[in-house]
């Protein structure tokens, strides 16, 4: 696989969408090319800051109260 | 029936309905803030989402995939009802939004993305909302709710090749909002995205 191949499958690598077989050539491609490992570990590092900027919300209180009485009269 | 008094099956209903649906109650709100941009129209998505899943809880298959069953139905419900009353309709294709390589610009200087870590919850999710909504639902459904190619092609009606597409192209749209932003801020040297 070369570096074009690999960045092709860069986020479908990550978000884990490709085959056992694609994955190991990939793992091989980045273990040898530093290039190519930094930009995923990049990419990776931004996928994980995404998701811990945007997980803190949850529904509020008085939604789950109102939907507790809409659905079963509480 | 006009007042319904609780029978052993609405109990039954209830006990999976609380089971099932209702522990994803604070995914649905998420999507459904970043897709309506706005509390009050969440609560009242969510709210009529949580309504119609109840009234069609005998058509879900119990054990299969309720997150994706009632983000469906969320969805549906958004671009139904809500989507031209809360913005206005979108002129850009997506399909010709330029990507801006990030990586490209930073790595010399910062090549593990130090730079993310200064920029707040806020501004991220403001940077999320000015992203088109063929963007924002799919990043959004992937990148924060963990779902996969298939769930989500499934939830949004399109082939699993149209949500990586779109999902490579919004990310690369974010990085280049929040690196401008990063920019903008002296988080970091470089010229705006």
């Amino acid at each position: 696989m070369n570096c074009r191949e690999c960045e092709e499958h860069l986020y479908e690598f990550l978000d884990k969408e490709l085959t056992p077989e694609t994955e190991r050539q990939i793992r091989g491609h980045l273990a040898d090319c530093e290039p190519c490992g930094e930009h995923f570990d990049f990419e990776g590092m931004f996928l994980r800051f995404l998701r811990a900027r945007c997980r803190a919300q949850g529904a509020p209180q008085e939604l789950k109260r109102r939907l507790l009485h809409d659905l079963f009269g509480e | 029936m006009a007042t319904p008094t609780p029978t052993p099956v609405d109990q039954k209903k209830r006990a999976s309905f609380e089971q099932e649906a209702l522990v994803h109650l604070d995914a649905l709100y998420r999507v459904a803030l970043r897709l309506t941009g706005n509390a009050a129209d969440a609560d009242d998505l969510v709210q009529e989402t949580m309504l119609k899943a109840y009234r069609a809880w005998d058509q879900y298959e119990k054990g299969t995939n309720a997150k994706g069953w009632l983000l469906t139905i969320l969805r549906n419900s958004f671009i139904n009802e809500y989507r031209r009353r809360t913005r206005h309709p979108e002129t850009v294709d997506v399909d010709t939004i330029e990507p801006f390589a990030v990586f490209g610009e930073v790595q010399e200087d910062d090549p593990q993305g130090a730079f993310f870590d200064q920029i707040v919850d806020d501004e991220v999710l403001k940077a999320i909302d000015e992203l088109p909504v063929a963007f924002r639902e799919t990043l959004v459904l992937s990148d924060v709710e963990g779902m996969s190619y298939q769930e989500i092609g499934k939830i949004l009606g399109v082939p699993v090749g149209t949500v990586k597409s779109r999902l490579f192209r919004a990310r690369q749209a974010l990085q280049g909002k929040l690196y401008g932003y990063a920019v903008s801020m002296g988080y970091i040297k470089g010229s705006p995205a």
